[in-house]
């Protein structure tokens, strides 16, 4: 699927509630910068996959941080409003005109879309693909990376190294080979340069957000950024992905029938990781099987308690899409990409106990508001507010009746979006930084249970893992 | 006394190699053309009678580290998959067949390399850059591009080859991978550029 500016605006909701006139002013200031942004030159033959895969995510980002501005402009007088247009037409013109190294851009590109807006199911589409498209690497390229990283040519550090990648990964691409002790193992290679690029493409986002500084909303989304940095900083060092995978491995048995790949550390570096090769299937392969409702469930299952144990592991995985998950013949789950792990600690696990604890009452309500929405005292003061928080938990909590759960009723993930909708919309965005992360994670594994169409008791699966957590600490 | 040719290319060389010496060991700047006069046991004046400056004798090392690699590719081992990998291959190899002259490329980019550079046969400037012209104007011909290549066409990527050059003479960052990405992305725009040329052998691209 490809799409291009004018159906990304399209995409965007409409204005509702403020001002006409307002809302038009900021529309058209919105078209101009993205018909400017449109007269780039057309990409050529070749380069055109490498340039639509980096633009079509560049332009997820400027239409999500776009529309996240649009309620800037609505609230601004006249002489701010002519200062923050100025400032973000300049600001997406550098954005956009940003260094040949486009594979930053898309992570950035998904984090941007992954902030507390409404993603529209086609722009959700699009960046489950990215996942599986970063610029291609040729063999001479991929030859140089390793000897630089594993000091020898794969031909000599590996009793096998296939030429063609075959898989990409979102900074890179993975390439299968077999160890000279007989392994057969998955050698992800980054592509080059990309970790030392993540801070200057950051000064550069700080350029796009300098009109946020009028908004009241400042400090989340300075905390909100910094989060998506750090969490970037240690997506692209390959060796904090490899003790996510130890950390993970370590909380599954084989009873579970979930695996994570086992890590050869000797053959990994920060920008090179070798892990053990898992054979199977994505998810899109393995519905074409036509799989049968009880395989849907048991796949379902398993992914639904990896969630559920990772999160109580507290290494709760923050990016689980469906190129994360592989489904194997013998019906195990493998789990693929720890690169995105949020690592919970204190303030994290007194927040999970907050929600646990909303999942059987309101009780704890009160306390989430003040410490995960951060709620101001005009905030609780605002019915309109409580009620839209107090919906994000009904939301969820819709899964968590008694028995399982058909999450191929897309209702239930409409609602969720329309709700998401609601909250960008109000402004109602501020909270602790983990909730950007644990939102995109909820939302993508519900849209993978949604793809696969499985039943899961939810609740069940819930309580067990919140025992199992009790009974190991 | 007569100077015979044999003795002539002897001191060249012996100039040559003295400045691989010095320049290893006393850099750019540390060394003048007197030092390596005086190294080579010739008088300065004579030094000048071989080369006119100190970047023609840089220019000569690099031709000579560069022709190296150019008969070392031509072998055919290196070889890639498509076109935009074997240019990547012959300037990345070459870039490295340079690593030890890195602190004399940057002058000699100023003078001798420069595309402004006035045209002289008798410096190795114009060898360096007719030997990787022709090169690459053969891996070109070779996938399949219809010959002869427009002159405007080696002109653009010999900006982009000096551009790739430059910047790998002053790249710090670790195995220059800053300089590795760069030349993967100026491959690309270039090999794309050349589709307009109609019938690139081009396996990774073909649509």
């Amino acid at each position: 699927m490809n799409m291009n500016l004018s159906e990304l605006m399209a995409a965007l909701p409409t204005e509702q509630g403020d001002a006409q006139d307002e809302g038009a002013f900021a529309n058209e200031q919105l078209r101009q910068i993205f018909a400017d942004l449109a007269l780039r030159p057309a990409p050529v033959h070749s380069l055109h996959r490498l340039w639509s895969t980096g633009e079509l995510s560049v332009q997820i980002a400027l239409a999500s941080l776009a529309l996240w501005m649009r309620s800037w402009f609505a609230t601004a007088d006249m002489r701010k409003r002519r200062a923050i247009e100025t400032n973000l037409r300049l600001a997406l013109k550098t954005f956009h005109r940003l260094g040949y190294l486009r594979g930053a851009m898309i992570k950035i590109g998904q984090a941007a879309a992954s902030l507390p807006n409404l993603l529209p199911a086609a722009i959700a589409d699009t960046l489950d693909k990215l996942h599986f498209e970063a610029p291609p690497m040729h063999y001479t390229l991929i030859r140089e990376m390793l000897t630089n990283e594993l000091g020898g040519d794969p031909d000599e550090v590996f009793s096998r190294f296939d030429k063609e990648a075959f898989a990409a990964a979102s900074l890179g691409q993975v390439h299968r080979a077999k160890l000279k002790t007989g392994e057969e193992v998955a050698v992800k290679v980054q592509y080059p340069a990309i970790a030392r690029t993540i801070d200057a493409d950051f000064r550069n986002l700080s350029a796009l957000l300098f009109p946020a500084r009028f908004s009241r909303d400042w400090e989340s989304i300075e905390q909100s950024f910094a989060e998506i940095q750090r969490t970037l900083k240690q997506e692209v060092d390959y060796v904090e992905e490899a003790e996510n995978l130890r950390r993970a491995a370590s909380l599954f048995t084989g009873e579970d029938e979930i695996v994570v790949p086992k890590v050869y550390g000797e053959y990994s570096t920060k920008r090179v990781l070798t892990m053990e090769y898992l054979p199977g299937m994505h998810l899109n392969e393995f519905l074409t099987t036509d799989p049968s409702q009880e395989a849907r469930n048991a796949f379902g299952t398993k992914i639904h308690i990896a969630w559920w144990r990772m999160y109580y592991g507290d290494i709760h995985h923050a990016d689980p899409h469906a190129g994360n998950y592989l489904f194997l013949n013998d019906g195990r789950l493998g789990l693929l990409d720890f690169g995105c792990v949020q690592r919970y600690g204190a303030e994290e696990r007194e927040l999970r106990a907050i929600t646990d604890k909303l999942a059987n009452g309101w009780d704890a309500f009160p306390e989430f508001l003040r410490l995960g929405a951060r709620a101001s005292a005009k905030d609780l003061a605002n019915p309109e507010y409580v009620k839209t928080i107090r919906e994000g938990f009904v939301w969820m909590a819709e899964t968590m009746a008694e028995g399982p759960f058909d999450f191929g009723d897309g209702r239930h993930l409409q609602a969720g979006i329309g709700w998401f909708s609601r909250l960008l919309r109000k402004r109602y965005t501020q909270g602790h930084p983990t909730y950007l992360y644990f939102f995109r994670s909820v939302f993508g594994l519900k849209a993978v249970l949604y793809r696969l169409r499985a039943h899961v008791d939810v609740r069940a699966l819930m309580e067990q893992e919140q025992r199992a957590a009790t009974e190991a600490h | 006394m007569r100077v015979t040719l044999q003795t002539k290319t002897a001191t060249k060389e012996r100039i040559v190699d003295t400045a691989s010496k010095l320049f290893a060991r006393r850099g750019w700047e540390g060394t003048t053309t007197r030092d390596l006069a005086l190294a080579a046991g010739i008088a300065t004046g004579t030094l000048f009678n071989y080369f006119q400056s100190k970047e023609a004798i840089a220019a000569e090392l690099i031709a000579a580290a560069l022709s190296r690699w150019q008969r070392e590719f031509a072998d055919g081992e290196q070889r890639g998959q498509s076109l935009e990998e074997d240019i990547f291959a012959l300037v990345w190899g070459g870039l490295k067949s340079l690593r030890d002259l890195r602190p004399v490329l940057s002058p000699a980019l100023d003078t001798v390399l420069s595309p402004l550079a006035r045209s002289s046969p008798a410096c190795a400037g114009d060898a360096i850059r007719a030997g990787h012209l022709e090169a690459v104007e053969r891996l070109i011909l070779d996938s399949g591009v219809p010959g002869p290549l427009p002159a405007l066409t080696m002109q653009i990527y010999w900006t982009l080859y000096l551009g790739i050059v430059s910047y790998w003479a002053a790249d710090d960052s670790p195995h220059q991978e800053d300089t590795l990405a760069l030349l993967d992305q100026t491959t690309k725009l270039f090999t794309a550029s050349l589709r307009g040329l109609k019938g690139v052998g081009n396996e990774h691209e073909s649509e």
